[in-house]
């Protein structure tokens, strides 16, 4: 299975590089993406830069040290959460629509038809959508950081009434904005596995609908099994050695 | 509604309906949820300790890593794993048994489609949520340990010392609680998704899509009030 995967990866990866590109297909289905997973993304990334930012004020006023709480904060969200949780959400958004879009024409038989009238399927239904992840999940995750940032420092300042200056000076003392370029460089590779692994289980859907069902719930399952382990790996490469 | 809770009180739930969906709900998201759970506990201990060492408290590292996991994370991720394993196939089942029209032939043969697809799977989840919730939290913990000790070559007792002070007891039970209020969010909005889902493969696909992100949402935005509620000193 592994093996037809990575056939699968690189056939996609060959026919998307070799001409004709279909720009505007990848552009409709990037707006697309775009927009059906911004409200996901911020109604998640927001409610847990609020929960950073209650649990860790409780901790740093124990030791009196509140002044050092967005400083955390920043790190948690820029580095891991926001990436993270805004690549959940596309697997789970964009991914899984993208599997039950590609799952339907294969049972409608409209990607037999495509093949028939001598146009590509993959290079014109998978490989604009397999891009469109890779390049919408790069800009959710700015507008997650966003979200987690303005979520943390709500809580702290509306809600538990820290001040608002000491919040935004200590913002960036432990991060640099390159934090935010591994974020995006991350986020990249995170929805470029989304994409593959949609369109993979999508592209070959068997047995009606029930099978648009079990392709849609495998996409999401696989594809954050997937790049949460690569998060590890790519997390350790970044900052584990950067530390030592 | 009340014919739900009304059909409920007149036929119970077969216990073996329960155990059979606590079976699909709980083992068949095992392994994705230790495998989550094990490298969001990798991350955790990495990140605790790059931002901790410049301000030289890398001891603190099993602090922040208990912390963080049995308080938020471990809830959350067994939540939205729950949410797009078993979540994602209650929907598409339900979703295709409303296609091929065997929800009007419950109705027709007079059984409450309600009481008889969703209470099974709403006691299942209740029962699994906080297990696999607990199972979250020590996998995470020993990932974390393993990666403290091995990776960054913390000392490991202070790293059990910490994280033994950093939690309470109190805090396994609200992880509890917040599992089972998890579990009823994700059991209900799936079969929604799948009740009223569609015509066609795409109905069956947007039910599965829209049941997993509006359960993940609603969880994560729902375990900030519980949070503030438990945590942020409303309660003595």
């Amino acid at each position: 299975m592994l093996g037809r995967f990575s056939t699968f990866a690189g056939t996609v990866a060959w026919r998307g590089l070799r001409r004709p590109w279909f720009f505007s297909e990848v552009l409709a289905h990037m707006w697309v993406t775009s927009v059906r997973c911004l409200l996901p993304v911020v109604a998640v990334t927001l409610p847990f830069g609020m929960v950073i930012s209650l649990q860790g004020l409780e901790i740093f006023r124990l030791f009196g040290a509140e002044r050092l709480l967005s400083s955390l904060v920043s790190v948690a969200v820029l580095r891991e959460l926001s990436p993270m949780l805004a690549s959940v959400l596309v697997a789970a958004q964009g991914g899984s629509s993208v599997a039950a879009e590609l799952g339907a024409m294969r049972i409608k038989e409209e990607l037999d038809a495509t093949e028939i009238m001598a146009v590509d399927s993959i290079k014109y239904h998978v490989v604009p959508r397999v891009l469109a992840l890779t390049l919408a999940c790069p800009l959710l995750n700015v507008a997650g950081s966003v979200a987690g940032l303005t979520g943390a420092w709500f809580t702290a300042v509306v809600l538990k009434g820290e001040s608002s200056g000491v919040f935004l000076a200590g913002l960036w003392d432990l991060t640099a904005p390159i934090d935010v370029g591994a974020g995006v460089l991350k986020t990249i590779i995170f929805g470029a596995v989304i994409g593959l692994v949609a369109a993979w289980h999508g592209f070959h859907v068997k047995g009606g609908a029930a099978g648009v069902g079990r392709a849609v719930n495998d996409t999401v399952v696989h594809s954050v099994l997937v790049f949460i382990v690569f998060n590890y790996f790519i997390t350790s490469a970044l900052f584990g050695a950067a530390s030592t | 509604m009340w014919d739900f809770f009304g059909a409920l009180r007149r036929h119970g739930v077969p216990a073996s309906r329960i155990v059979a969906e606590a079976y699909a709900i709980g083992i068949r998201s095992l392994p994705i949820l230790l495998v989550i759970s094990g490298f969001v506990g990798t991350n955790l201990a990495l990140q605790g300790y790059n931002a901790f060492k410049p301000l030289g408290g890398q001891r603190l590292v099993g602090m922040f890593v208990a912390l963080a996991g049995v308080r938020e994370l471990a809830p959350t991720i067994a939540a939205a794993m729950v949410a797009a394993k078993a979540g994602t196939e209650m929907a598409s089942q339900i979703a295709v048994m409303r296609l091929r029209e065997q929800i009007d032939a419950l109705e027709v043969m007079a059984v409450n489609p309600l009481a008889w697809l969703v209470a099974p799977r709403l006691f299942a989840i209740l029962l699994v949520m906080p297990a696999l919730t607990i199972i979250a939290i020590f996998t995470m913990t020993s990932s974390a340990y393993a990666v403290a000790v091995f990776q960054l070559g913390l000392n490991g007792q202070t790293f059990l010392a910490f994280a033994a002070d950093g939690v309470e007891q109190i805090d396994f039970f609200y992880g509890v609680v917040k599992a089972l209020l998890f579990g009823v969010i994700i059991c209900t909005v799936s079969c929604w998704y799948g009740f009223r889902a569609g015509k066609g493969p795409e109905g069956v696909g947007q039910a599965t899509n829209g049941a997993v992100v509006t359960a993940a949402v609603v969880c994560v935005c729902l375990n900030y009030f519980v949070s503030e509620l438990l945590y942020g000193g409303s309660l003595p």
